[in-house]
Protein backbone atom coordinates (compact mmCIF):
# COMPACT_ATOMS: atom_id res chain seq x y z
CA UNK A 1 0.00 0.00 0.00
CA UNK A 2 1.57 3.31 -1.12
CA UNK A 3 1.73 5.81 1.39
CA UNK A 4 -0.58 8.16 -0.38
CA UNK A 5 -3.50 5.67 0.80
CA UNK A 6 -2.40 6.13 4.30
CA UNK A 7 -5.16 7.35 6.13
CA UNK A 8 -3.54 6.86 9.64
CA UNK A 9 -0.01 5.49 9.60
CA UNK A 10 1.66 6.10 13.32
CA UNK A 11 5.67 4.84 13.75
CA UNK A 12 6.92 4.28 17.08
CA UNK A 13 4.40 6.76 18.53
CA UNK A 14 4.44 8.14 22.24
CA UNK A 15 1.89 10.31 24.28
CA UNK A 16 2.54 11.58 27.50
CA UNK A 17 0.37 14.45 29.26
CA UNK A 18 2.48 16.75 31.08
CA UNK A 19 5.72 15.25 32.12
CA UNK A 20 3.97 12.11 33.25
CA UNK A 21 4.85 8.58 32.13
CA UNK A 22 3.88 7.68 28.71
CA UNK A 23 0.33 7.08 28.36
CA UNK A 24 0.56 4.87 24.60
CA UNK A 25 4.33 4.12 24.20
CA UNK A 26 5.62 2.68 20.26
CA UNK A 27 2.20 2.73 18.92
CA UNK A 28 2.67 1.51 15.31
CA UNK A 29 -0.23 1.01 12.75
CA UNK A 30 -1.56 1.83 9.89
CA UNK A 31 -4.83 2.26 8.25
CA UNK A 32 -5.45 2.60 4.52
CA UNK A 33 -8.15 3.82 2.48
CA UNK A 34 -11.71 1.45 2.97
CA UNK A 35 -10.20 -0.16 6.24
CA UNK A 36 -11.78 -1.41 9.10
CA UNK A 37 -10.48 -1.54 12.38
CA UNK A 38 -12.08 -2.79 16.14
CA UNK A 39 -9.99 -1.29 19.00
CA UNK A 40 -10.27 -2.99 21.96
CA UNK A 41 -8.94 -3.26 25.61
CA UNK A 42 -9.37 -3.26 28.83
CA UNK A 43 -11.02 0.24 30.42
CA UNK A 44 -7.60 2.75 30.96
CA UNK A 45 -6.04 0.52 28.41
CA UNK A 46 -5.83 3.68 26.35
CA UNK A 47 -8.03 3.29 23.49
CA UNK A 48 -9.60 6.59 23.94
CA UNK A 49 -6.20 8.01 24.32
CA UNK A 50 -5.08 7.21 20.53
CA UNK A 51 -8.44 7.84 19.11
CA UNK A 52 -7.50 11.28 20.45
CA UNK A 53 -4.35 11.83 18.87
CA UNK A 54 -5.74 10.46 15.60
CA UNK A 55 -8.62 13.18 16.00
CA UNK A 56 -5.66 15.65 16.62
CA UNK A 57 -7.23 16.87 20.05
CA UNK A 58 -3.42 15.59 21.26
CA UNK A 59 -0.31 15.20 19.35
CA UNK A 60 2.26 12.47 20.05
CA UNK A 61 5.13 13.84 22.22
CA UNK A 62 7.41 11.10 19.48
CA UNK A 63 7.31 9.10 16.71
CA UNK A 64 5.75 9.94 13.69
CA UNK A 65 2.34 10.38 12.74
CA UNK A 66 0.77 11.13 9.40
CA UNK A 67 -3.03 11.49 8.30
CA UNK A 68 -4.54 11.94 4.91
CA UNK A 69 -0.67 11.34 4.11
CA UNK A 70 -0.02 15.12 5.45
CA UNK A 71 2.86 15.49 8.46
CA UNK A 72 0.27 15.68 11.29
CA UNK A 73 3.06 15.81 13.73
CA UNK A 74 4.28 18.81 12.43
CA UNK A 75 1.46 20.11 10.92
CA UNK A 76 0.90 23.99 10.95
CA UNK A 77 -1.70 24.87 13.38
CA UNK A 78 -4.18 27.00 10.49
CA UNK A 79 -3.59 23.25 8.83
CA UNK A 80 -5.50 21.14 11.56
CA UNK A 81 -9.16 22.38 10.93
CA UNK A 82 -8.99 21.18 7.26
CA UNK A 83 -7.63 17.65 8.67
CA UNK A 84 -10.27 17.39 11.13
CA UNK A 85 -13.26 18.14 9.05
CA UNK A 86 -12.38 14.79 7.24
CA UNK A 87 -13.17 13.25 10.55
CA UNK A 88 -16.18 12.21 11.45
CA UNK A 89 -15.73 11.50 15.62
CA UNK A 90 -18.57 9.88 18.08
CA UNK A 91 -16.95 11.10 21.37
CA UNK A 92 -17.84 8.57 24.57
CA UNK A 93 -19.11 11.39 26.57
CA UNK A 94 -21.14 12.37 23.50
CA UNK A 95 -19.66 16.38 23.61
CA UNK A 96 -23.00 17.77 22.23
CA UNK A 97 -23.45 21.36 22.55
CA UNK A 98 -26.57 21.81 25.54
CA UNK A 99 -27.49 25.18 24.43
CA UNK A 100 -28.15 23.94 20.60
CA UNK A 101 -31.13 21.52 19.19
CA UNK A 102 -30.70 18.12 18.24
CA UNK A 103 -30.62 19.99 14.59
CA UNK A 104 -28.01 22.05 15.53
CA UNK A 105 -25.76 19.62 16.97
CA UNK A 106 -25.78 17.29 13.98
CA UNK A 107 -25.32 20.59 11.46
CA UNK A 108 -21.86 21.61 13.80
CA UNK A 109 -19.94 20.24 11.13
CA UNK A 110 -21.28 22.29 8.19
CA UNK A 111 -21.74 25.26 9.49
CA UNK A 112 -18.08 25.42 11.08
CA UNK A 113 -17.00 24.32 7.19
CA UNK A 114 -18.82 27.37 6.22
CA UNK A 115 -21.72 25.50 4.12
CA UNK A 116 -25.45 26.98 3.72
CA UNK A 117 -27.76 25.84 5.75
CA UNK A 118 -29.94 24.68 2.25
CA UNK A 119 -27.43 22.32 0.82
CA UNK A 120 -27.34 20.09 4.50
CA UNK A 121 -30.86 20.63 6.05
CA UNK A 122 -32.34 17.51 3.69
CA UNK A 123 -28.87 15.42 5.14
CA UNK A 124 -29.56 16.54 8.83
CA UNK A 125 -32.90 15.69 8.67
CA UNK A 126 -32.21 12.60 7.03
CA UNK A 127 -29.92 11.40 9.19
CA UNK A 128 -32.14 12.37 12.32
CA UNK A 129 -34.60 10.65 11.13
CA UNK A 130 -32.78 7.71 10.30
CA UNK A 131 -31.36 7.77 14.05
CA UNK A 132 -35.03 7.52 15.04
CA UNK A 133 -34.78 11.45 16.59
CA UNK A 134 -36.70 13.11 13.34
CA UNK A 135 -39.52 14.14 16.15
CA UNK A 136 -37.23 15.29 18.54
CA UNK A 137 -34.80 17.57 15.91
CA UNK A 138 -35.91 20.67 18.19
CA UNK A 139 -34.91 18.95 21.54
CA UNK A 140 -31.80 20.35 23.05
CA UNK A 141 -29.63 17.74 24.40
CA UNK A 142 -30.57 17.90 28.32
CA UNK A 143 -33.62 17.39 27.77
CA UNK A 144 -32.38 14.03 25.36
CA UNK A 145 -31.89 10.52 27.34
CA UNK A 146 -28.37 8.72 27.24
CA UNK A 147 -29.12 7.07 23.89
CA UNK A 148 -30.76 10.02 22.02
CA UNK A 149 -27.89 11.95 22.90
CA UNK A 150 -25.40 9.08 21.84
CA UNK A 151 -27.74 8.55 18.02
CA UNK A 152 -27.70 12.79 17.67
CA UNK A 153 -23.52 12.10 18.40
CA UNK A 154 -23.57 9.63 16.00
CA UNK A 155 -26.14 11.27 12.67
CA UNK A 156 -23.16 14.53 13.68
CA UNK A 157 -19.57 11.91 13.24
CA UNK A 158 -21.64 11.13 10.18
CA UNK A 159 -23.68 14.24 8.70
CA UNK A 160 -20.05 15.79 6.75
CA UNK A 161 -19.51 12.09 5.01
CA UNK A 162 -16.33 12.20 6.19
CA UNK A 163 -13.26 9.95 4.90
CA UNK A 164 -12.00 8.48 8.52
CA UNK A 165 -14.99 7.48 10.89
CA UNK A 166 -13.67 7.19 14.66
CA UNK A 167 -16.28 5.87 17.17
CA UNK A 168 -15.76 5.21 20.77
CA UNK A 169 -17.69 3.01 22.54
CA UNK A 170 -20.68 3.95 19.73
CA UNK A 171 -23.36 1.13 20.85
CA UNK A 172 -22.94 1.99 24.74
CA UNK A 173 -26.18 3.45 25.36
CA UNK A 174 -28.66 2.22 22.57
CA UNK A 175 -30.36 -0.81 22.70
CA UNK A 176 -29.21 -4.14 20.61
CA UNK A 177 -31.86 -3.66 17.58
CA UNK A 178 -29.75 0.31 17.37
CA UNK A 179 -26.06 -1.37 18.58
CA UNK A 180 -27.05 -3.23 15.30
CA UNK A 181 -28.02 -0.57 12.95
CA UNK A 182 -25.07 1.60 13.70
CA UNK A 183 -22.78 -0.86 12.84
CA UNK A 184 -24.29 -2.13 10.13
CA UNK A 185 -24.32 1.60 8.73
CA UNK A 186 -20.40 1.80 9.49
CA UNK A 187 -19.89 -1.36 7.41
CA UNK A 188 -22.06 0.37 4.63
CA UNK A 189 -19.95 3.68 5.07
CA UNK A 190 -16.80 1.39 4.88
CA UNK A 191 -17.91 -0.20 1.87
CA UNK A 192 -18.30 2.91 0.60
CA UNK A 193 -14.62 4.14 1.02
CA UNK A 194 -14.64 5.58 4.50
CA UNK A 195 -11.98 4.41 6.64
CA UNK A 196 -13.24 3.26 10.23
CA UNK A 197 -12.08 2.77 13.89
CA UNK A 198 -14.43 1.74 16.24
CA UNK A 199 -13.25 1.22 19.77
CA UNK A 200 -15.39 -1.13 21.51
CA UNK A 201 -16.17 -3.37 24.59
CA UNK A 202 -18.11 -5.44 23.12
CA UNK A 203 -16.74 -8.85 21.69
CA UNK A 204 -19.98 -9.94 20.99
CA UNK A 205 -20.11 -7.16 18.67
CA UNK A 206 -16.47 -7.72 17.20
CA UNK A 207 -16.65 -11.22 16.58
CA UNK A 208 -20.23 -10.96 14.60
CA UNK A 209 -19.00 -8.73 11.85
CA UNK A 210 -15.55 -10.48 11.91
CA UNK A 211 -13.43 -7.39 11.48
CA UNK A 212 -9.78 -6.88 11.87
CA UNK A 213 -8.94 -5.78 15.39
CA UNK A 214 -6.39 -3.72 17.35
CA UNK A 215 -6.19 -4.70 21.18
CA UNK A 216 -4.53 -2.51 23.60
CA UNK A 217 -2.99 -2.73 26.82
CA UNK A 218 -0.64 -0.67 29.02
CA UNK A 219 -0.26 1.62 26.48
CA UNK A 220 1.24 -1.03 24.10
CA UNK A 221 -0.72 -1.62 20.50
CA UNK A 222 -0.63 -5.05 19.73
CA UNK A 223 -2.89 -7.56 17.12
CA UNK A 224 -5.69 -9.47 18.58
CA UNK A 225 -3.93 -13.21 18.70
CA UNK A 226 -8.20 -14.82 19.15
CA UNK A 227 -9.59 -12.45 16.08
CA UNK A 228 -6.90 -11.75 13.70
CA UNK A 229 -6.37 -8.74 13.36
CA UNK A 230 -4.02 -7.37 11.56
CA UNK A 231 -1.62 -4.12 12.33
CA UNK B 1 -36.81 -5.80 24.52
CA UNK B 2 -38.07 -3.58 26.96
CA UNK B 3 -40.83 -1.13 26.65
CA UNK B 4 -38.37 1.43 26.62
CA UNK B 5 -36.36 0.36 23.94
CA UNK B 6 -39.36 -0.83 21.72
CA UNK B 7 -40.83 2.82 22.07
CA UNK B 8 -37.27 3.78 20.93
CA UNK B 9 -37.03 1.42 18.25
CA UNK B 10 -40.94 2.16 16.98
CA UNK B 11 -39.73 6.03 16.89
CA UNK B 12 -36.67 5.00 14.52
CA UNK B 13 -39.17 2.98 12.71
CA UNK B 14 -41.89 6.31 12.51
CA UNK B 15 -39.50 8.69 11.64
CA UNK B 16 -37.66 7.04 8.70
CA UNK B 17 -41.02 6.58 7.37
CA UNK B 18 -42.10 10.19 7.87
CA UNK B 19 -39.92 12.29 7.17
CA UNK B 20 -41.91 15.78 6.27
CA UNK B 21 -43.43 16.63 9.86
CA UNK B 22 -40.03 17.66 11.15
CA UNK B 23 -39.08 19.49 8.58
CA UNK B 24 -42.04 21.96 8.41
CA UNK B 25 -41.32 22.22 12.50
CA UNK B 26 -37.54 23.12 11.55
CA UNK B 27 -38.85 25.43 9.40
CA UNK B 28 -40.83 27.23 11.60
CA UNK B 29 -38.15 27.11 14.43
CA UNK B 30 -35.37 27.21 12.25
CA UNK B 31 -33.07 30.75 13.79
CA UNK B 32 -29.63 31.28 13.44
CA UNK B 33 -28.62 30.05 17.30
CA UNK B 34 -25.39 31.36 18.31
CA UNK B 35 -22.68 28.28 18.55
CA UNK B 36 -21.27 30.48 21.64
CA UNK B 37 -24.41 30.74 24.45
CA UNK B 38 -24.98 34.36 25.45
CA UNK B 39 -24.37 33.81 29.09
CA UNK B 40 -20.59 32.83 28.27
CA UNK B 41 -19.72 36.87 26.66
CA UNK B 42 -21.24 38.43 29.91
CA UNK B 43 -24.76 38.83 28.64
CA UNK B 44 -26.25 41.32 30.79
CA UNK B 45 -24.01 42.91 32.83
CA UNK B 46 -21.35 43.45 29.52
CA UNK B 47 -23.97 45.13 27.99
CA UNK B 48 -24.71 47.48 31.48
CA UNK B 49 -20.68 48.59 31.62
CA UNK B 50 -20.88 49.26 27.82
CA UNK B 51 -23.99 51.50 28.24
CA UNK B 52 -22.20 53.31 31.23
CA UNK B 53 -18.79 53.65 28.81
CA UNK B 54 -20.81 55.07 25.81
CA UNK B 55 -22.67 57.50 27.73
CA UNK B 56 -19.04 59.11 29.12
CA UNK B 57 -17.77 58.84 25.50
CA UNK B 58 -20.74 60.55 24.24
CA UNK B 59 -20.24 63.35 27.06
CA UNK B 60 -16.63 63.36 26.54
CA UNK B 61 -17.41 63.81 22.68
CA UNK B 62 -20.07 66.29 23.37
CA UNK B 63 -17.38 68.31 25.39
CA UNK B 64 -15.12 68.12 22.74
CA UNK B 65 -17.71 69.04 20.10
CA UNK B 66 -19.59 72.21 22.48
CA UNK B 67 -16.03 73.73 23.24
CA UNK B 68 -15.58 73.91 19.47
CA UNK B 69 -18.63 75.28 18.78
CA UNK B 70 -17.92 78.05 21.59
CA UNK B 71 -14.12 78.58 20.34
CA UNK B 72 -15.77 79.07 16.87
CA UNK B 73 -18.22 81.76 17.81
CA UNK B 74 -16.01 83.75 20.61
CA UNK B 75 -13.51 83.71 18.17
CA UNK B 76 -15.09 84.31 14.86
CA UNK B 77 -16.85 87.38 17.19
CA UNK B 78 -14.07 88.84 17.99
CA UNK B 79 -12.30 88.31 14.58
CA UNK B 80 -15.31 89.83 12.92
CA UNK B 81 -14.62 93.37 15.05
CA UNK B 82 -12.30 95.80 15.87
CA UNK B 83 -12.48 98.50 18.38
CA UNK B 84 -11.11 102.31 18.08
CA UNK B 85 -10.02 103.89 21.26
CA UNK B 86 -9.86 107.95 21.25
CA UNK B 87 -8.18 109.56 23.74
CA UNK B 88 -7.91 112.93 24.80
CA UNK B 89 -7.06 115.94 27.00
CA UNK B 90 -10.59 117.20 26.99
CA UNK B 91 -13.90 116.13 26.06
CA UNK B 92 -14.30 118.58 23.42
CA UNK B 93 -10.71 117.18 21.49
CA UNK B 94 -12.40 113.67 21.54
CA UNK B 95 -15.78 114.60 20.43
CA UNK B 96 -13.91 116.06 17.24
CA UNK B 97 -11.13 113.48 16.83
CA UNK B 98 -14.10 110.93 17.26
CA UNK B 99 -15.87 112.50 14.89
CA UNK B 100 -12.69 112.31 12.69
CA UNK B 101 -12.44 108.71 13.15
CA UNK B 102 -16.12 107.77 12.05
CA UNK B 103 -15.53 109.75 8.91
CA UNK B 104 -12.30 107.62 8.07
CA UNK B 105 -13.63 104.44 9.28
CA UNK B 106 -17.25 105.31 6.77
CA UNK B 107 -14.81 106.11 3.86
CA UNK B 108 -13.04 102.60 3.58
CA UNK B 109 -14.10 99.29 2.18
CA UNK B 110 -14.43 96.89 3.96
CA UNK B 111 -15.61 98.43 7.51
CA UNK B 112 -19.77 97.02 7.88
CA UNK B 113 -20.92 98.82 10.64
CA UNK B 114 -19.68 101.91 12.52
CA UNK B 115 -21.56 102.20 16.49
CA UNK B 116 -19.76 104.83 18.94
CA UNK B 117 -20.04 104.82 22.65
CA UNK B 118 -19.33 108.54 23.64
CA UNK B 119 -17.00 109.83 26.98
CA UNK B 120 -20.70 109.69 28.29
CA UNK B 121 -21.46 106.67 27.57
CA UNK B 122 -18.39 104.97 28.55
CA UNK B 123 -18.77 106.58 31.74
CA UNK B 124 -21.81 105.47 31.75
CA UNK B 125 -20.59 102.05 31.63
CA UNK B 126 -18.13 102.00 34.68
CA UNK B 127 -20.92 103.62 37.24
CA UNK B 128 -21.37 100.16 38.58
CA UNK B 129 -17.99 99.89 39.78
CA UNK B 130 -16.76 103.52 40.43
CA UNK B 131 -20.58 105.26 41.55
CA UNK B 132 -22.97 107.97 39.92
CA UNK B 133 -20.83 110.51 38.21
CA UNK B 134 -17.85 109.57 39.91
CA UNK B 135 -16.22 108.09 36.32
CA UNK B 136 -17.20 111.32 34.06
CA UNK B 137 -15.59 114.18 37.53
CA UNK B 138 -12.44 111.92 38.01
CA UNK B 139 -11.60 110.23 35.34
CA UNK B 140 -10.79 110.98 31.30
CA UNK B 141 -12.96 108.18 30.26
CA UNK B 142 -11.69 107.65 26.50
CA UNK B 143 -14.30 107.26 23.56
CA UNK B 144 -14.73 103.93 22.23
CA UNK B 145 -15.92 103.34 18.69
CA UNK B 146 -16.95 99.63 17.15
CA UNK B 147 -16.28 98.42 13.94
CA UNK B 148 -17.14 95.37 12.23
CA UNK B 149 -15.37 94.31 9.73
CA UNK B 150 -15.22 92.28 6.36
CA UNK B 151 -12.79 89.38 6.77
CA UNK B 152 -10.68 90.78 3.84
CA UNK B 153 -9.91 94.13 5.86
CA UNK B 154 -8.86 92.24 8.69
CA UNK B 155 -5.45 91.16 6.64
CA UNK B 156 -4.49 94.96 6.12
CA UNK B 157 -5.09 96.88 9.42
CA UNK B 158 -2.34 98.66 9.39
CA UNK B 159 -3.06 100.59 6.66
CA UNK B 160 -6.45 101.93 8.23
CA UNK B 161 -4.65 102.10 11.82
CA UNK B 162 -1.98 104.59 9.82
CA UNK B 163 -5.29 106.10 8.55
CA UNK B 164 -6.73 106.83 11.97
CA UNK B 165 -3.82 108.19 13.66
CA UNK B 166 -3.15 110.61 11.18
CA UNK B 167 -6.78 111.82 10.99
CA UNK B 168 -7.31 111.41 15.20
CA UNK B 169 -4.28 111.43 17.00
CA UNK B 170 -3.84 108.99 19.58
CA UNK B 171 -6.46 106.90 18.06
CA UNK B 172 -5.75 103.31 18.87
CA UNK B 173 -6.87 100.26 16.93
CA UNK B 174 -7.17 97.21 18.65
CA UNK B 175 -7.61 94.27 16.43
CA UNK B 176 -8.62 91.82 20.10
CA UNK B 177 -5.81 89.68 18.32
CA UNK B 178 -4.46 88.57 21.65
CA UNK B 179 -7.58 88.03 23.01
CA UNK B 180 -7.95 86.06 19.55
CA UNK B 181 -4.74 83.94 20.50
CA UNK B 182 -5.78 83.09 24.25
CA UNK B 183 -8.98 82.29 23.84
CA UNK B 184 -8.12 79.94 20.46
CA UNK B 185 -5.57 78.16 22.92
CA UNK B 186 -7.78 77.59 25.60
CA UNK B 187 -9.96 76.26 23.47
CA UNK B 188 -7.59 73.87 21.94
CA UNK B 189 -6.52 73.03 25.38
CA UNK B 190 -9.82 72.41 26.29
CA UNK B 191 -10.52 70.05 23.49
CA UNK B 192 -7.90 68.20 23.79
CA UNK B 193 -8.51 67.36 27.29
CA UNK B 194 -12.01 65.96 26.47
CA UNK B 195 -10.22 64.25 23.34
CA UNK B 196 -8.15 62.67 25.93
CA UNK B 197 -11.33 61.62 28.49
CA UNK B 198 -13.03 60.22 25.04
CA UNK B 199 -9.77 57.83 24.01
CA UNK B 200 -9.16 56.68 27.94
CA UNK B 201 -13.39 55.70 27.99
CA UNK B 202 -12.82 53.92 24.64
CA UNK B 203 -9.65 52.01 26.03
CA UNK B 204 -11.74 51.23 29.05
CA UNK B 205 -14.40 49.64 26.51
CA UNK B 206 -10.97 47.86 25.23
CA UNK B 207 -9.80 46.65 28.32
CA UNK B 208 -13.55 45.51 29.16
CA UNK B 209 -14.05 43.34 25.84
CA UNK B 210 -10.27 41.88 26.63
CA UNK B 211 -11.66 40.55 30.25
CA UNK B 212 -15.29 39.77 28.56
CA UNK B 213 -13.98 37.68 26.11
CA UNK B 214 -11.34 35.77 28.27
CA UNK B 215 -13.99 35.08 30.96
CA UNK B 216 -16.65 33.77 28.07
CA UNK B 217 -14.06 31.69 26.23
CA UNK B 218 -13.05 30.14 30.11
CA UNK B 219 -16.40 29.33 30.42
CA UNK B 220 -17.19 27.79 27.17
CA UNK B 221 -13.75 25.68 26.94
CA UNK B 222 -15.74 23.01 26.34
CA UNK B 223 -17.33 24.56 23.69
CA UNK B 224 -14.65 25.58 21.87
CA UNK B 225 -13.03 22.53 22.55
CA UNK B 226 -15.88 20.87 20.43
CA UNK B 227 -15.99 23.68 17.39
CA UNK B 228 -12.20 22.69 17.09
CA UNK B 229 -12.47 18.72 17.24
CA UNK B 230 -15.54 18.90 14.27
CA UNK B 231 -12.81 21.28 12.15
CA UNK B 232 -13.64 25.34 13.43
CA UNK B 233 -10.66 27.87 12.47
CA UNK B 234 -10.16 30.21 14.73
CA UNK B 235 -11.00 32.38 13.12
CA UNK B 236 -14.80 31.15 12.74
CA UNK B 237 -14.37 31.33 16.69
CA UNK B 238 -13.21 34.61 16.53
CA UNK B 239 -15.87 35.76 14.77
CA UNK B 240 -18.83 34.37 16.69
CA UNK B 241 -17.18 35.88 19.56
CA UNK B 242 -17.03 39.07 17.45
CA UNK B 243 -20.83 39.10 16.38
CA UNK B 244 -21.61 38.19 19.85
CA UNK B 245 -19.77 41.37 21.35
CA UNK B 246 -20.89 43.29 18.45
CA UNK B 247 -24.59 42.69 19.73
CA UNK B 248 -23.73 43.63 23.06
CA UNK B 249 -22.19 46.36 22.26
CA UNK B 250 -24.86 47.91 20.16
CA UNK B 251 -27.32 47.29 22.82
CA UNK B 252 -25.38 48.90 25.52
CA UNK B 253 -24.39 51.77 22.88
CA UNK B 254 -27.63 52.96 22.31
CA UNK B 255 -28.79 52.70 25.86
CA UNK B 256 -25.77 55.18 27.21
CA UNK B 257 -26.44 57.12 24.21
CA UNK B 258 -30.06 58.03 25.19
CA UNK B 259 -28.93 58.22 28.54
CA UNK B 260 -26.32 61.10 27.38
CA UNK B 261 -28.91 62.70 25.08
CA UNK B 262 -31.30 63.21 27.52
CA UNK B 263 -28.27 64.36 30.20
CA UNK B 264 -27.43 66.88 27.41
CA UNK B 265 -30.84 67.66 26.71
CA UNK B 266 -31.56 68.81 30.21
CA UNK B 267 -28.36 70.39 30.66
CA UNK B 268 -29.33 73.05 27.81
CA UNK B 269 -32.88 73.20 29.18
CA UNK B 270 -30.91 74.31 32.29
CA UNK B 271 -28.13 77.17 30.89
CA UNK B 272 -31.08 78.42 28.70
CA UNK B 273 -33.69 79.17 31.60
CA UNK B 274 -30.94 79.64 33.98
CA UNK B 275 -28.90 82.11 32.03
CA UNK B 276 -30.67 83.27 29.46
CA UNK B 277 -29.88 83.59 25.95
CA UNK B 278 -27.29 86.46 25.81
CA UNK B 279 -24.74 84.78 28.43
CA UNK B 280 -20.90 85.18 27.29
CA UNK B 281 -21.28 80.84 27.36
CA UNK B 282 -21.67 79.61 23.75
CA UNK B 283 -25.24 78.24 22.56
CA UNK B 284 -25.60 75.17 23.41
CA UNK B 285 -28.30 73.48 21.24
CA UNK B 286 -28.85 69.42 20.72
CA UNK B 287 -29.15 69.49 16.88
CA UNK B 288 -27.82 69.41 13.36
CA UNK B 289 -24.16 67.81 13.53
CA UNK B 290 -23.83 67.25 17.07
CA UNK B 291 -26.53 65.06 17.48
CA UNK B 292 -24.53 63.38 14.02
CA UNK B 293 -21.10 63.31 15.48
CA UNK B 294 -23.04 61.89 18.53
CA UNK B 295 -24.93 59.07 17.39
CA UNK B 296 -21.29 58.36 15.39
CA UNK B 297 -19.91 57.25 19.04
CA UNK B 298 -22.00 54.38 20.06
CA UNK B 299 -20.70 52.87 16.75
CA UNK B 300 -17.24 53.21 17.23
CA UNK B 301 -17.52 51.85 20.54
CA UNK B 302 -19.83 48.82 19.08
CA UNK B 303 -16.80 48.65 16.81
CA UNK B 304 -13.95 49.10 18.85
CA UNK B 305 -15.33 46.85 21.65
CA UNK B 306 -16.08 44.16 18.93
CA UNK B 307 -13.12 43.85 17.26
CA UNK B 308 -11.01 44.17 20.40
CA UNK B 309 -13.12 40.50 21.70
CA UNK B 310 -12.03 39.53 17.99
CA UNK B 311 -8.14 39.90 18.79
CA UNK B 312 -8.38 38.90 21.74
CA UNK B 313 -10.46 35.47 20.95
CA UNK B 314 -7.73 35.02 18.13
CA UNK B 315 -4.08 35.69 20.71
CA UNK B 316 -6.16 33.49 23.37
CA UNK B 317 -7.11 30.67 21.17
CA UNK B 318 -3.07 30.93 20.41
CA UNK B 319 -1.91 30.67 23.43
CA UNK B 320 -4.18 28.46 25.17
CA UNK B 321 -5.26 25.30 22.58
Amino acid sequence: MGTNSLIVDFDKAGLAYGGEPETLSDISMQLGEGEFRFLTGPSGAGKTSLLKMIYLAHRPTRGSFSLFGEDAMNAKRAELPALRRRIGVVFQEFRLLDHLSAFDNVALPMKVAGINQNQYREDVSELLNWVGLGHRMTAKPPTLSGGEKQRVALARALVSKPDLILADEPTGNVDPAMSERIMKLFVELNKLGAAVIVATHDLHLVQSLGKPVLRISDGQLSRSPSLGGNL
Amino acid sequence: MTSADETETSAVEESVHDGTAPKRTLLTRMRAEPLLPEAGAGGAPLTAVIAVISFLAVLAMAAVLIINTAASEWTSSLRSEVTVQIKGTDAVQIESRMAAAIRVLETTDGVLEVSSIDQEEAAELLEPWLGDGNAAAFLNVPAIIEVKIAPALRSDLDLLRNRLEAAAPSAVLDDHASWHDRLATAARSGQALAFAVFLIVLGAACAISIFAARAGLAANHEIVSVLHLVGATDEFIAAEVQRRFFVLGLRGSIVGLMAALLALGLAALALRSGIGTDSFLPSFTLGGWLVLWLLSVPVVTCFVTALTARLTVLRTLQDQY
